[in-house]
């Protein structure tokens, strides 16, 4: 791999690893398949482009974060007021936002931002060939840093708690709805942050961008939480940041094969199956081997 | 303290299988009792607990605790001054969190704490030196997963939960019902301990009569909804298992 590549590889790894840091909090704290996020991740690159275009980049971030938010609040209240399954909410959130994804872009599809100053133009003059990755580190270092407060706060506690035992907090007078709320915005905040700053790394927006997000967050939850298996909050937010940059290492590998890149998400998909079945897999094979073993032992015996 | 005024609560109204959980149930219990709770299965003790904590609304009646009508209050607002520990070891603690940070969201949660406020190293040296006093050695065990716990273990850090900051009024629904009988001792001896100390309201269900007539102050039997037995004082003192058991049939 070329150094080129391998710049470009941790570059992308750092910046979806917001993107993982968001579907943490839904997939592992909530344990809820949160598919917001294919449309909130979207929205931010949709909101920061449109803002950057007109020389605003900063303020670009900004209304990603907050409109993020708001799409978590409405997944969420659909979940807890309206009722709704959680899967099904993600959906009918990620559908209804690529109207307004469109909307906010103006009705075009695509926004191409060359020759735009963004937030990494800033560092280009002292940080050489890896300007972008010192930026990137610079904005996770603080995302995980408010993270790993956060979830040492009561709200933060009683929101891992939701996850984890809803009938515990309920008899603790923790009001879940509210935290569910509280969780999701979070959650699809920091999501629509990882797509605003793809779009002005990448200069570009396009609405499809989000497609299949879920699942390459969760590929990189995955890689991660094989690599650091402690999984308290501090080691988890790391394990997601590892994670991630892995699964780019990975795929920048293959890149460099004559593997057809539109096989890529297919990769995903399998990665994820296969992580997420193993357990199951292994316990049927060992129960199969053991009944094997009682069968052969009778026949032994009679 | 707890006023039950004619309460009802009727399942399955309208049809074939309409019963009434709770008919006309009226309680008065002073503050510093603890009150045991017998019954067969379907008598309504549990559905009494959930209409007390919430979980359930009642079709009728009122429920004060305090100088405060709690018939309609939602149940997350009750929980933060009633503490409730259920059957199940598994259902009053977050499993895959530590011992601490379990005790660490009741105690903040019936403090009134802002959402956002971290806990005091004083505060964390208080919760630890509340589980010490059970003599489980728990206080080593702080950043232990509570879900590697045993069943008793766990049963007697909900306890702690409940009582970090002294509830109104402790429901204690069979609560040591699922341990084995070694653990079901020291839960109990616990809870003793506990509601004694502190001088807290309890109510407690069990299907252990020689228990039931051994903890606490008064003994009440429900039985198809209705409390049919209120044993207090020496008329209690008198009362033996098998006098008890002869009632039940």
């Amino acid at each position: 791999m070329s150094l080129t590549a391998f710049i470009g590889a941790m570059e992308l790894g750092l910046v979806y690893s917001l993107l993982a840091f968001g579907t943490y909090i839904s997939f592992r704290i909530l344990k809820v398949a949160d598919l917001t996020v294919d449309g909130s991740f979207v929205l931010g690159a949709a909101a920061s482009a449109m803002l950057t275009f007109e020389g605003m980049p900063v303020v670009g971030i900004v209304a990603a974060l907050t409109l993020g938010a708001i799409a978590g609040v409405i997944t969420a209240l659909l979940q807890t007021k309206m009722g709704i399954q959680p899967i099904l909410a993600g959906i009918l959130t990620m559908t209804g936002l690529y109207s307004i994804n469109l909307m906010v872009m103006g009705g075009k599809a695509n926004i191409p931002l060359l020759n735009k100053t963004n937030i990494f133009t800033y560092a280009e003059n002292f940080g050489g060939r890896t300007y972008k990755i010192i930026v990137l580190t610079a904005i996770i270092t603080v995302v995980f840093i408010i993270l790993n407060w956060f979830f040492r706060t009561l709200l933060g506690l009683s929101l891992r708690a939701t996850g984890d035992n809803e009938d515990m907090c309920r008899a603790s007078s923790i009001n879940t709805d509210s935290v569910k709320v509280v969780g999701f915005a979070l959650s699809n905040s920091i999501v629509a942050l990882s797509g605003a700053l793809v779009a002005q790394m990448q200069q570009s927006a396009d609405v499809n961008m989000g497609s299949g997000m879920v699942v390459i967050s969760f590929a990189s939850l995955i890689i991660g939480s094989v690599i650091i298996k402690d999984n308290n909050i501090t080691m988890g937010l790391l394990s997601v940041v590892i994670g991630s940059i892995i699964y780019r290492l990975i795929i920048a590998l293959i890149l460099t094969t004559n593997f057809p890149p539109s096989y890529l998400k297919l990769i995903s998909a399998i990665v994820v199956i296969t992580a997420l079945s193993l357990p199951n897999l292994k316990r049927k094979m060992e129960i199969n081997r053991m009944g094997r073993g009682r069968k052969y032992a009778k026949n032994q015996l009679s | 303290m707890l006023r039950i005024n004619s309460v009802n609560k009727t399942f399955n109204k309208n049809s074939l299988d309409e019963y009434a959980a709770l008919n006309n149930i009226n309680l008065h219990i002073s503050q510093g009792e603890f009150v045991t709770i017998i019954g067969g299965n379907g008598a309504g003790k549990s559905t009494l607990f959930n209409a007390i904590s919430g979980s359930i609304l009642c079709d009728s009646g009122e429920i004060i605790l305090g100088d405060e009508d709690i018939t309609y209050m939602p149940e997350h607002k009750r929980a933060s001054f009633i503490g409730r520990i259920f059957q199940d070891p598994m259902k009053g603690t977050a499993p895959n969190m530590t011992v601490g940070e379990n005790l660490i969201i009741s105690y903040m949660r019936s403090t009134n704490r802002n959402v956002i406020g971290v806990p005091s190293k004083k505060e964390k040296d208080y919760i630890r030196e509340h589980l010490s006093s059970l003599n489980l050695g728990l206080e080593n065990r702080m950043k232990t997963k509570i879900g590697l716990l045993s069943g008793g273990q766990r049963q007697a850090v909900t306890l702690v939960m409940a009582t970090l900051v002294k509830p109104k009024l402790l429901l204690l629904d069979e609560h040591t019902a699922a341990l084995d009988p070694v653990s079901a001792k020291t839960v109990t001896e616990i809870t003793k301990k506990i509601v004694s100390e502190n001088n807290i309201t309890t109510l407690m269900i069990t299907h252990n009569i020689s228990s039931a007539l051994d903890m606490g102050t008064r003994t009440i039997m429900m039985d198809s909804g209705r409390i049919v037995m209120d044993l207090k004082g020496e008329e209690r003192k008198k009362a033996t298992v098998q006098s008890l058991l002869a009632k039940f049939n």
